[in-house]
Formats: structure tokens, sequence, C-alpha cells
């Protein structure tokens, strides 16, 4: 661990060095942060029209209704409650999307810095290193997750009908922030890590590595959809899943990385 | 401390290396030269445990390296990679603290102190290693590789692309380690820096063509050398110098260069002969051949058997 954490160090400064890195993470979880209470708020102030009042919502008062968290609040209070709880997904998730190209690059980025050799002389294992490339892009995308959470719940608490920031605080809510998320991301940022030890340039290793979030997206769209209900024993579930795939792909990460291959053919 | 034992090293079809042997003792320093591509660098990673020798063994301080302990036994081993390979956002500090900790170094500050004050960089601490010029960045890099103080340093180009003061100050540093009892392996095209701090040579072309002393290989290829310069053209003179215990005259414009089996027995009569043939000697020298001289006729001698013999040398 003594190895790892001076590499998660590392990597730590060498962001803190360049911010810009994290830019599009930012940017996406700013994006998705908003979006939510454009839907929710703006929308309805500006247009005058009630979003309980909508066919399209009608659904979601139906599914609200029989929700505790929801209980006392009016229509127009259950639709936003729905809405914002919906968009949790997305505000978990786009903060990953923005850290998988920092992950993606992250070995091939050492490679054309010519300062992997150095540290692969070094006692540090793959195992090591690979830990502390993931955690080096998964802290920072975690905190912003966190981050964008507090943003968005004081954002909730002040904008939306009153007693709607309950269905924030749901074991379901906090589940999906605290523990799915940084699972998912975990998951996602390892799969990018292992892109990163296995092409060779490093416009690859995005491209691919943005692949990634594309199934991340379609459980959103599905959720929205209505197709998948992320009910309580379909989070436990998931996450533990996430934590099993999670153990596969840093058993896989560490077989597939080939240093010779890195030092010996990567250009 | 370090010994290699016939490593064979493919990748796919191509042999990198074929069966190099070679030990390092303490207190050291060994010069391994080559042409480019003759599979210097391939055979450094192997003995730092980076990449797996084909075939053939390597061992640091008595203990074998294999996928199980290469972590290990890397922790032994200095490597000055052919780059300084440094973090350019990091400074210099911060380079050689993550380093400390990477090898498990104690009292972390304490070291990393006074590493940057013996090798002259504390006042670049704070840094960036981006806006070092090149000279500064490679002797933070030897820094970076001597830190842990391992037994075996192994100096891959450590003075290629450095202005001749800092390629100065990077050879009195491989000089210091020799006396500080460190195994030194030097891989350099720099045959003026291996004349001034190599104790023994190894020259690879894919095989090792010759490992010793510079005086022995000196001694096997060139035997002793008079030089003997002349008042005339020394050319004239060549037939008369022949004789026993001479095998080879060579002449350069009024310079002789006479291969004598043993100088202070055939010098006099060497001297009488030429004097009686008439010619005017302006000065008799030992002639010692330069490491240059030795290393182009052992790659020529190389390449002349590989071409009487194909198999020996097929890569």
């Amino acid at each position: 661990m003594r190895r790892v954490y001076a590499l998660l160090v590392k990597e730590l400064i060498d962001l803190r060095a360049n911010p810009a890195l994290f830019v599009p993470a930012v940017l996406t979880g700013l994006t998705s942060l908003a979006l939510p209470f454009v839907i929710a708020i703006v929308i309805p102030h500006l247009t005058g029209e009630r979003l309980s009042d909508s066919s399209d919502f009608q659904l979601a008062l139906d599914m609200y209704r029989s929700e505790p968290a929801t209980t006392g609040l009016n229509p127009e209070g259950a639709v936003q409650g729905w809405i914002f709880q919906q968009f949790l997904l997305l505000l978990v998730f786009a903060p990953i999307a923005g850290a998988m190209s920092v992950a993606a690059y992250t070995v091939i980025g050492e490679k054309q810095a010519r300062t992997l050799e150095p540290l692969l002389a070094t006692p540090l294992t793959t195992f090591e290193l690979l830990g502390a490339k993931v955690l080096g892009a998964l802290i920072p995308s975690v905190g912003l997750t966190f981050a964008g959470f507090l943003l968005y719940f004081g954002g909730v608490w002040l904008l939306a009908d009153p007693g709607v920031y309950r269905v924030l605080l749901t074991i379901r809510s906090l589940s999906i922030v605290f523990m799915l998320g940084p699972l998912a991301a975990l998951a996602a940022l390892q799969l990018a890590v292992c892109v990163s030890s296995r092409v060779n340039d490093a416009r690859s290793a995005q491209q691919i590595g943005a692949l990634i979030i594309l199934p991340l997206s379609g459980l959103l769209v599905a959720q929205l959809m209505g197709r998948v209900q992320l009910t309580t024993p379909a989070m436990i579930a998931a996450a533990l899943v996430l934590a099993l795939l999670n153990v596969l792909l840093m058993r896989i990460g560490v077989s597939i990385f080939d240093r010779e291959s890195i030092l010996t053919r990567w250009k | 401390m370090l010994s290699a034992i016939n490593l064979t090293r493919r990748f796919g079809d191509r042999l990198a290396v074929e069966n190099a042997s070679l030990t390092l003792e303490p207190g050291q320093i060994f010069a391994l030269l080559g042409p480019n591509g003759a599979g210097k660098t391939t055979t450094l990673r192997m003995l730092a445990g980076l990449i797996e020798p084909s075939s053939g063994s390597v061992n640091v301080n008595g203990r074998a390296m294999s996928r199980h302990t290469a972590a290990e036994v890397r922790g032994h081993v200095g490597f000055l990679t052919e780059a300084p390979g440094l973090w350019d956002r990091l400074t210099v500090r911060q380079n050689l603290t993550v380093y400390a900790r990477l090898h498990g170094v104690p009292h972390v500050d304490q070291a990393v102190n006074e590493t940057m004050a013996l090798f002259g960089i504390a006042d670049r601490a704070a840094q960036p290693a981006a806006q070092l010029s090149k000279g500064l960045k490679q002797r933070v890099a030897l820094a970076r590789t001597l830190l842990h103080k391992p037994d075996v340093v192994l100096l891959d180009e450590p003075t290629s692309g450095l202005d001749p003061q800092s390629a100065r100050d990077v050879r009195e540093l491989v000089l210091r380690l020799r006396d500080e009892g460190r195994a030194v392996l030097l891989s350099t095209h720099n045959l003026d820096e291996v004349e001034r701090v190599a104790d023994r040579v190894a020259v690879l072309r894919t095989r090792m063509i010759a490992v010793d002393t510079p005086a022995a290989l000196r001694a096997r290829l060139f035997g002793s050398r008079l030089k003997i310069a002349l008042a005339q053209d020394a050319s004239l003179l060549v037939a008369t110098v022949a004789g026993p215990g001479i095998s080879e005259v060579t002449s350069e414009e009024q310079t002789l260069l006479v291969s004598v089996d043993n100088p202070s027995m055939r010098t006099p009569a060497l001297v009488r002969r030429l004097v009686a043939a008439g010619a005017d000697i302006l000065s008799v020298v030992p002639d010692e051949p330069s490491l240059e001289e030795i290393y182009l006729r052992l790659l020529k001698d190389a390449q002349d058997e590989r071409r009487a013999d194909p198999a020996k040398g097929s890569q």
C-alpha cells in the first residue's frame, strides 16, 4: 500500500498542476446538474404550465404516489421529486465520463512522456501501478460527484417545492450517490486503464475509453423510459455485481498488462 | 554482486541478444559498448528486471531474478534509463520524493534533502522538472537512480546529449560510485568516456564479442607497439624493420608503427637496423592504441568471422 500511496500522491499532484484535464468532467457534471432544474423548475415557471397537469408525467405521478418519501407532497412536488431522482443517475455518471479520458490516457501518457520505464524499474508491482492509476482518476471523479450532489441537494432544497429534497435523502438516492456511483466509477475507470495499457497511442485510448460510457448512458435512458426500476433490492444486487466485476477487472488488468510490449514495442 | 549467464532474448523472429554473459563486481565500472541495435538496452533491461530473458539467468546479490522475485530484486538495482523520464509538472523534490517512497527509503525527507545536496540540485528543489536544462534533468535522474543507495547501478547512455561540463560532472559521479563500492554498468557510445572511467569493457553485437580490461584487450589485439618518428618518409623503411619478434609494421607519413613481442629486448636491435639503413630517428615511444581502435578492430573481426561463418552471427 505504501507504493500505491506514493504513486497516487504523484497522480494527484500531477492533476492539480494540470486542472484543465478535469474540465470535461466538471463541465459534464455542471450540465447534468443544471438539466433537471431546467426541466422541473425553469420551464414550468417560464411557460406557466404545471408538470403535474401534463399527461407525460402521469406515470411518474402514479409511481411516486406510492413512495413514502413523497407522502405529503402535492402532485407538482411529486413530479419534481421523480425528475430529480431520475437525473441523480446522470449526476453520478457525468463526472465519471469526464474522468474516462484521464484514465484512458494514464499509462500511454507515461509511455509517451518516457516516464514509464524508470517507474517500472522500481519494485512497484503491476497491481500497485494499476491500482494507483485507477485511484488517481477515481478520487477526483468521486469527489466531483459528491460535491455535485451537495450542490444538487442545495438547489433542490432552495428551488423545488417544499419537502421535495426528501427524495434525495432516501436509501435509494443515497445508495446511488455513495455506493453504486463509486462502484460503477471504479469499474469504468479500471476498464479505461486496461485500455490504456493495451493500446499504443493516446487517441485510440481516448476513443475506446469514450465507448465505455455507452452502457452507462443506456442505463440512464432505460431508467427515464421506465424500462428499468432502480429499487433498493435491485441496487444492492447491482452493487454486488459491480463489486465482483471490480475484483475481476483488477485481475484481468494485471494479467493483460504486458510490461515487455509496452517497453519494447510502443513508440 | 551481479552476474548474467548466457542471456538470450528474442523478439519474435528477431534475436536481440544471444548468450551474453558478464559479471559485475563491487567497486567496478564495467562499460558495455556496441553499435546501435546491438542489444545494449535490451541487455540492461534484462539486468534491471524489466524484461525477461528468453533463456539464461540474472543473479543480483545472490538472488536469482525470476518473475516472482523481479520486483524485490529491482529494489537492489538503480537503473538510469536513456531518457531522464522526469514528471514535468512535478518539482525536483516531488519527483525524488515519489521515487524514495516507491523504493521504501526510510526518512524520506532527509534522504531527498541529502541526495539533492550531494548532486548539487538543492537550489532547484522547488522548480518543476519541465523548466530544467537537459544537463540538470540528467543530474536529477541520476539522483533518482541512486536515491535508494542501490548496490548495482545500470546507466544507459548517461552523458548522451550533454554539454562537456555536464558530461564531466556525470563522469565524476560515476567514479564516486566506484569509490563507494558500487558495481556500475555503463552503456555508452562515448569511447573517450569509457577510456577515462571503465575498469572492464564488453563489446556487444548481439553476442558478446569481447569482455576484458582495456589493457588486456589492447595486448590481445595489438600486442605491444612502438611508435617511431622519423625525419623522412617512413614507407621506405617498412621492409628494413621486419625481423624476429616483429609481427606488424605500418607507416603513416613520417611515422612507423611496429608491433613487437617484447619491446625492451627488440627495441635496441630495431633502432640499430633503422640507423644502418640511413633512418634519421626523432623519437621512439611505446604506442597505446586508443579504445576506438580496439573497438573498431573487434567489430571488424566479428564481421569478418560472421562472413566466414554466417551461422555464427545469424540474427
